[in-house]
């Protein structure tokens, strides 16, 4: 991404900001609330145009796209979404199914297959796939959400605040699954997050979002050392502080 | 399935071009025995999405087939399992050429693998051995073959439960007779409940005035009565129109021109009028209430309410009732009105009835008593849509879908009961001998 600007009415939450994701890796995006994590993560996998920069996914120009070829980049990015965004009036099982039915030819018993196999991959129990997303607990669903984005097995999966509204045991073992699932499919994971120990635990690299544009890239360890006020308030404040060392010192 | 080195922010360029000729493919090798597998198993090419056209050298005996799934249909004796597309069904147990019992899966010329693929190979595998081959993997890279033992144990482990799932199956039909009723039932007593809990209610704010949502209750006058006026009017003025014309032509047979009026007039006040206005409501308002009901139901807001402390039948159901049952008669009285000027115009046209002769006509032919009949359901009317829709809000469970579901569920009880309701109107009417 370059030169990014996204300008809702007169309030700006980019400007000129630049972001590489490297293939393979995985990118924690942090920051404080509201400063457009989301936003940038939307224009990302196109769902949302800024207001002037280029975006570039997989080699290509998301502007010059129209919207086959935005399909079939899309097709290559799995999403999850801050709420998860199940449909509420399909099964799981149907759930992770929605996207192989609707980009693929694949003869249905072969979708059930590959969307069983998604529901083992992403740690839910098999009895799973024929309840609807309502009667499922926070992290199932998170999970569920998890393999609907894995349906099509992407390239590039986006991951909008997975540890949101997980206790710490479920978002640990939601961190375990993506750091698992990425060594063994070699994705590339985009995060956005608040979460501090996924933050040390999971990503490669973490980009900080703040002052309206990629203020620092780097391991986590890098950026906790860094001097700058929003940095320090972020990895130097009494949470930020105590995880540091507890990561630092083992 | 790996990604390229390339340049930051280029993902693994020319993935999108690759695919299109690489599918997923399998044949025996010259010396029987071994499988050799080749090109991009994925999600993608398995599907036969990025199929090629087929080339017009493309259909020879070794190997040069296209991703297309018309180029298995060629394949050879030599060559028995070149289909590029291989299924858990179609595929797999044939007997190598050799006779040989255990088979060698050579991926070497693997170039992609992803979880669908490594499903397909690892469904091949299982109908081979099932056959009593054995299988052995040779040359696959690392990634590719860690990928594939996780797939194989992810289902070894789920293997008893997956078992264990029972198909679905549909009830038998006592069965669905059976809970169809028993739901019914059960959301007919919860209307009752439901209505009883309102009245309850409204006692409540009768004891105490004060705390009636009086902006709340005006809300629903203007957006519910006000603004309805265009559509029921319009409405109103051409079913007039209909009933002056229809009645028109048998009574210009008889001569009796000016009886339209008595026509016109006493069909629209006793019922017409207030059975249009009530069924415009309810497709108009009731639905919407039970829309927004089950809206905030799906989003937490009716628990957020009663977290509050604030009742969600003092705030919601009953400014809506009210309202109604204040704006519903107001509104059968416009309806009335515009429904006679528009039986009023077509007799001017139609039968020469002039305005003047068609007014002068009119107390002739109605009462006060008989605007009344008609007005005094309108509240009965109001009541009835409000709570059917309120209710039908109130049952909404999780989802969009549900939502939908309520609200068409919401117009068609309401005009049921407005109907049933007027059906009872006249049986009372004609005790009385009104």
């Amino acid at each position: 991404m370059r030169g990014i600007r996204t300008c809702f009415g007169a309030t700006c939450v980019h400007e000129d900001l630049d972001l590489d994701v490297h293939p393979g890796e995985i990118l924690a995006l942090v920051g404080a609330s509201g400063c457009g994590k989301s936003v940038l993560l939307r224009e990302m996998i196109l769902l949302a145009h800024p207001t002037a920069g280029r975006v570039l996914l997989f080699g290509e120009e998301a502007q010059d796209l129209d919207e086959s070829g935005a399909n079939r980049l899309r097709q290559r990015i799995g999403i999850t979404f801050q709420h998860g965004a199940l449909f509420n009036s399909l099964t799981v099982a149907e759930n992770i199914a929605v996207p192989l039915k609707e980009q693929t030819r694949l003869p249905a018993r072969q979708i059930r297959d590959i969307a069983m196999l998604k529901l083992l991959l992403v740690g839910l129990p098999p009895d799973a796939a024929s309840k609807y997303p309502s009667q499922l607990s926070g992290g199932m669903h998170k999970r569920a959400a998890l393999a609907r984005a894995l349906a099509m097995d992407p390239d590039l999966l986006v991951l909008d605040e997975p540890g949101t509204g997980l206790d710490p045991v479920g978002a640990g073992a939601l961190d375990d699954l993506i750091l698992g699932l990425q060594g063994a499919l070699g994705l590339t994971v985009v995060m956005s997050t608040h979460d501090l120990d996924s933050l040390w635990r999971v990503a490669h690299r973490v980009a900080f979002l703040g002052r309206r544009r990629i203020l620092a890239t780097g391991t986590p360890a890098e950026l906790s050392a860094r001097e700058e006020p929003e940095l320090m308030a972020f990895f130097q404040g009494p949470r930020g502080a105590a995880r540091s060392r507890a990561w630092n010192h083992g | 399935m790996p990604l390229s080195p390339s340049p930051p922010e280029v993902l693994d360029p020319g993935h999108g071009q690759a695919m299109s000729c690489d599918g997923p493919r399998l044949r025996w090798s010259p010396n029987g025995g071994t499988l050799v597998l080749s090109g991009r198993w994925t999600t993608l090419t398995l599907a036969g999405l990025g199929a090629a056209p087929p080339r017009p050298d493309s259909r020879g005996r070794h190997g040069r087939e296209t991703a297309g799934p018309a180029a298995g249909a060629e394949a050879d004796a030599n060559a028995p399992l070149e289909s590029p597309l291989p299924r858990p069904r179609n595929v797999p147990p044939r007997v190598p050429p050799t006779g040989a019992s255990t088979i060698t899966l050579d991926g070497r010329g693997l170039m992609a693998l992803d979880t669908a693929g490594a499903l397909q190979l690892h469904r091949l595998t299982e109908a081979m051995a099932l056959q009593g081959l054995a299988v052995q993997l040779n040359g696959f890279a690392a990634p590719h073959l860690s990928l594939l033992t996780l797939v194989r144990e992810r289902l070894a482990a789920a293997a008893e439960s997956l078992a264990a799932i029972p198909p679905p199956s549909r009830p038998p039909v006592l069965e669905r007779v059976g809970r169809g009723s028993w739901d019914w039932l059960l959301q007919s007593l919860g209307l009752l409940s439901f209505v009883g809990e309102t009245a309850l209610a409204f006692l409540r704010v009768l004891a105490h005035p004060g705390r009636l949502r009086w902006r709340q209750m005006l809300q629903v006058v203007e957006l519910d009565g006000w603004r309805a006026l265009p559509v029921l009017g319009m409405l109103s003025f051409l079913v007039g129109v209909v009933i002056a014309y229809q009645s028109g032509v048998q009574l210009r047979l008889y001569g009796g021109n000016l009886y339209v009026v008595d026509l016109v007039t006493l069909t629209v006040l006793r019922e017409l009028g207030p059975l249009m206005t009530a069924i415009v409501v309810a497709g108009r308002s009731g639905s919407a209430y039970a829309a927004q009901i089950g809206t905030m139901m799906v989003t937490d807001e009716i628990d957020a309410l009663r977290s509050i402390g604030v009742s969600p039948l003092d705030l919601l159901v009953l400014p809506k009732a009210l309202g109604l049952i204040l704006a519903l008669p107001l509104l059968t009285v416009f309806a009335n009105l515009a429904a006679v000027v528009g039986g009023m115009v077509m007799s001017a046209l139609m039968l020469d009835l002039v305005p003047a002769t068609f007014i002068r006509r009119i107390p002739e032919a109605v009462t006060l008593n008989t605007l009344m009949t008609g007005l005094a359901k309108a509240p009965v009317f109001a009541a009835a849509i409000a709570l059917v829709g309120c209710y039908q809000g109130f049952l909404v469970r999780d989802g969009a879908d549900s939502v939908g579901r309520h609200t068409t569920t919401s117009v068609v009880q309401a005009i049921v009961w407005v109907i049933v309701i007027d059906a009872a109107f006249s049986v009372v009417y004609s005790k009385l001998g009104i």
